[in-house]
């Protein structure tokens, strides 16, 4: 496949031009209470070429590998097209030539593991879940994605590539009286299968929060200072600052590119965030990106001043800043798009009883419960919460969504713990159509906000 | 019967195919200049099995079809025990769902489009990161079981989206169209996008408290997607949702009337059939406030004692496809218009919200009823919009907050770029919400 695919590649009548093609197995098993919803298994393969003309730029998705020649070529010839359309014409950045394979071979393969033996781990989370009296029902998903990918251009790259993660996530669901919470676990998250096992220690505090949910208050409405635990900040890291260091995010945006160029002082000189694809273990880990470049660690915040941007090879010449290889796609029929891998908040020096005691009034936020952003505006849930009052930690509180505005919230995060911990398990939509990609890891420590707005009754 | 139903009858009991190949042409414009011409064709399976009285499910993109029954086998063989058989045969109602022209629809066309668009909008502003994202499609879906379902169907789908970010910040405004056939986006909805546009170019930030909120179309998303938890026969059969024995009780206003029309004529949310081959039809969910009925698919039917009501798709919140499981969904859901001009709720506001989109919306605890998102859209003061949202959040449930809607508008329109890719639905003014401002 790949020799003939670069045979194609070679050939097209573009100024560039690559194809992906990809065989990609998944395995689900799902519980919905006790009933097992679904085992299944996917067997998907297919390609997507891209092209760059003249200036402009033309991408196609495809099934049948046959095809991929004339495709390939309708795609240039579109490409050339939106050239003759645009003033502006766009240009790739240099990227050096790889011709290799990596391939993985982790601890314990999930794809040497046997069915049984996945959903026999599953069955036995979810009868821990479901052992418990307020517990009504439960949600408890294995999942495993394996792809192998092959990437040519036109310039001579191929390469041989994996993808591999695991995860068991789900969620707890109780009730008392007319009041339903839902807490969720999430454990894997990367290649490792052995990272799935013996996790019953962390899954019951997960089911002990769902029932003292029932007993929480809703949060109050307002504006309130925070302190977020880690999973919470590595979400608003990723959801808040993240996706505006996206350089496909910004390429066309004025304002924002004006706003957000290098040396901008973001927050105070206790802020500093990365995106690292080269951690092995977390979600987030890639060699190489699907443009074929190799990921590596950038630093986006280095003491509150921007210093870096993740981008493709298209937008790394726009702006005329540095490669960083983050351009991925989750599936065989997506192009790529600027991802994180792992984005974390480097750890500081406070402490959590430090933080806890410096706010009179405010929350303490646990557990991220996902997140949205648009451009500057960010929203995201934490999974339950305490008041702080004091100085100190009191009851705790439910339903819990919050937003705020990238530019005056970086600068209100006033301390940093000294505590970094990764989420397991990765995240993150974007794109239409939207492109939801487990590869996308978040860490930080627990972060003091000084103001952001709680949604609440 | 198509051959894989044949194929995998052979080694399984029953066996149920859904096969679709899509094609689209989309393309996009991001800052007034052309981005990119996309052109896919994909075709996606699913196969699911029951074998020995156990299901099985497997999905493919262009897979090895050996393969396909093979896993749908092996799958059922750690499968739980299946509740109930594949759809059997049945004869579909006739849904206007295709047009040629759509489907002989080149780029060149798509982008003369979007060039009539872009040149409308430049002269009014020229300054404004202005996008439009235009896109025709093409769909063969068929469904068949070996009970005897035979569903087969063609679609065509042209859609346009356009809007912008207000200058400077991430809060975007969008408006759009969609049709199963080409069409010239109207003037009315560019001088409203215009209009709403230089509405926001200020900012406003109510006092935090209750006050009136009118529900535009596109923020429709807020309502139905909790009604679609709560009608949805998964989450009763699971006693899970919170209308569970409430069929024929008041959930809301009398003033609202929700329906699920499946089988509306040039709409491209039409299906003759639904994911599992069960025949489509239009059905009230909601009548004057009063819950009418659940949605429900096989399973979910079989679970409550009932048959299904053809609302087994496979969509989800995020995603959806032939990978996923057909679940109970609306296929096309519309809350019916009232009889007053939305301008005139805007006008008759001494200080209210008209919400155009909710930020976060995932993050809450919608199954139950309930949403607290950071609210986009304009404060109004004194019947008229002073600025756009900034630092605001709303929360409601919509069980309590829906009891009491002062109007609903005559205007009804898709909620494009919202959650919910189908359905339309009207302004709608409710009493109050609970807002988190200044």
């Amino acid at each position: 496949m790949k020799d003939r695919l670069a045979a194609i590649a070679a050939e097209l009548p573009a100024d560039y031009a690559d194809i992906r093609f990809e065989e990609n197995r998944k395995v689900r098993i799902l519980y919905e209470g006790k009933k097992l919803s679904e085992v299944a298994m996917t067997a998907m393969s297919g390609g997507h070429a891209r092209a760059y003309a003249n200036g402009g730029k033309a991408i196609s998705s495809f099934s049948d590998p046959e095809r991929a020649g004339p495709i390939a070529e309708s795609t240039c010839n579109s490409a050339a097209l939106v050239g003759t359309l645009r003033d502006k014409k766009l240009r790739l950045a240099e990227a050096p030539v790889i011709a290799d394979s990596f391939l993985l071979s982790p601890a314990q393969d999930p794809r040497r593991i046997s069915l049984k033996e996945k959903l026999d781990l599953a069955t036995h989370y979810n009868e821990m879940i479901l052992a418990e009296p307020n517990v009504i029902t439960s949600q408890t998903y294995y999942d495993e994605f394996a792809s192998r990918r092959v990437f040519v251009n036109s310039e001579g790259s191929a390469i041989e590539y994996e993808l591999l993660n695991c995860g068991i996530v789900g969620f707890i669901v109780a009730k008392k009286g007319n009041v339903v919470q839902r807490v969720r676990f999430a454990f894997g998250g990367c290649e490792d299968f052995g990272r799935l096992l013996g996790r019953e220690d962390d899954l019951k505090k997960q089911i002990v929060k769902a029932c003292e949910l029932l007993d929480a208050e809703p949060v109050k409405a307002g504006i309130f200072p925070v302190i977020l635990d880690p999973s919470e900040a590595g979400v608003f890291i990723h959801e808040a600052f993240g996706h505006l260091s996206e350089g496909d995010g910004l390429q066309n945006n004025p304002a924002f590119r004006d706003r957000l160029k290098l040396q901008t002082d973001l927050g105070r000189p206790i802020l500093n965030a990365t995106d690292d694809p080269t951690l092995e273990g977390r979600p987030g880990h890639f060699v190489v990106d699907d443009e074929g470049v190799r990921g590596v660690k950038t630093h986006l915040i280095t003491e509150g001043v921007l210093t870096g941007r993740l981008h493709s090879r298209e937008t790394a010449a726009e702006f005329d800043e540095p490669l960083s290889g983050n351009m991925r796609a989750v599936d065989a029929p997506f192009t790529p798009l600027v991802r994180m891998s792992n984005v974390f908040i480097e750890p500081g020096d406070s402490s959590f009883d430090e933080m806890i005691s410096s706010i009179d009034h405010g929350y303490y936020l646990v557990g991220s419960k996902g997140g949205q952003t648009s451009g500057d505006q960010f929203t995201f849930g934490a999974q339950w919460g305490f008041q702080i009052d004091n100085g100190r930690l009191g009851p705790m509180v439910s339903d819990i969504n919050m937003s705020g505005e990238l530019f005056s919230t970086l600068q209100a995060i006033s301390m940093v713990g000294d505590d970094l911990r990764f989420n397991e398990r990765g995240g993150c939509g974007k794109g239409t159509p939207m492109q939801t990609n487990r590869k996308s890891g978040t860490g930080a420590p627990h972060v003091k906000i000084d103001a952001v707005t709680i949604g609440g009754v | 019967m198509h051959a894989l139903i044949e194929q995998a009858r052979k080694t399984v009991d029953q066996a149920e195919l859904y096969w679709r190949r899509r094609r689209t042409l989309t393309v996009g414009y991001q800052n007034y200049a052309l981005q990119q011409v996309e052109e896919n064709d994909l075709s996606s399976v699913a196969l699911r099995a029951i074998d020995d009285g156990k299901l099985g499910n497997a999905y493919g993109i262009f897979p090895d079809v050996n393969g396909l029954i093979d896993d749908a086998k092996a799958s059922a063989g750690y499968g739980d025990r299946a509740t109930f058989s594949f759809a059997p045969a049945a004869s579909y109602p006739t849904v206007e769902t295709y047009d040629e022209q759509t489907a002989q629809l080149t780029s060149q066309d798509l982008i003369d489009v979007c060039e009539t668009i872009k040149g409308r909008i430049h002269k009014a502003l020229p300054d404004i990161p202005f996008g439009i994202r235009c896109q025709a499609e093409t769909s063969d879906l068929l469904v068949e079981s070996s009970e005897g379902a035979a569903g087969e169907s063609r679609s065509t789908g042209f859609g346009i989206v356009f809007g912008a970010s207000f200058r400077g910040v991430g809060t975007r405004i969008l408006k759009g169209e969609r049709s199963i056939s080409p069409f010239d986006v109207g003037g009315s909805l560019i001088d409203e996008f215009i209009e709403w546009y230089r509405w926001g170019e200020d900012t406003s930030t109510p006092s935090t408290g209750r006050m009136p909120v009118i529900l535009a179309p596109e923020a429709a998303f807020l309502v139905l997607l909790p009604l679609l938890m709560g009608v949805s026969g998964d989450l009763v059969s699971k006693k899970t949702s919170p209308l569970l024995d409430r069929i024929g009780e008041p959930i809301f206003s009398e003033r609202l009337t929700v329906i699920d029309d499946p089988l509306a004529s040039g709409d491209p949310n039409g299906r003759p059939f639904d994911d599992e081959g069960v025949p489509c039809a239009a059905k009230p969910i909601v009548e004057k406030g009063v819950l009418k009925d659940y949605i429900l698919d096989l399973r979910s039917a079989a679970a409550l004692d009932r048959s299904s009501n053809g609302n087994g798709f496979k969509r989800a919140l995020f995603g959806g496809g032939a990978e996923a499981s057909p679940t109970p969904w609306f296929a096309n859901p519309q809350i019916e218009a009232g009889d007053e001009s939305w301008r005139d709720l805007v006008s008759g506001l001494k200080e209210g919200l008209l919400i155009t989109s909710g930020m976060g919306f995932h993050s809450g605890n919608y199954p139950q009823g309930q949403f607290a998102v950071q609210a986009v859209g304009y404060h109004i003061i004194d019947g008229a919009v002073v600025g756009r949202l900034d630092k605001t959040m709303i929360s409601g449930d919509i069980y309590k907050d829906l009891q009491n809607v002062r109007a609903v508008s005559r205007e009804c329109r898709p909620g494009v770029g919202s959650l919910l890719s189908a359905g339309k639905a009207p302004y709608i003014l409710l009493d109050s919400l609970q807002v988190a401002g200044a």
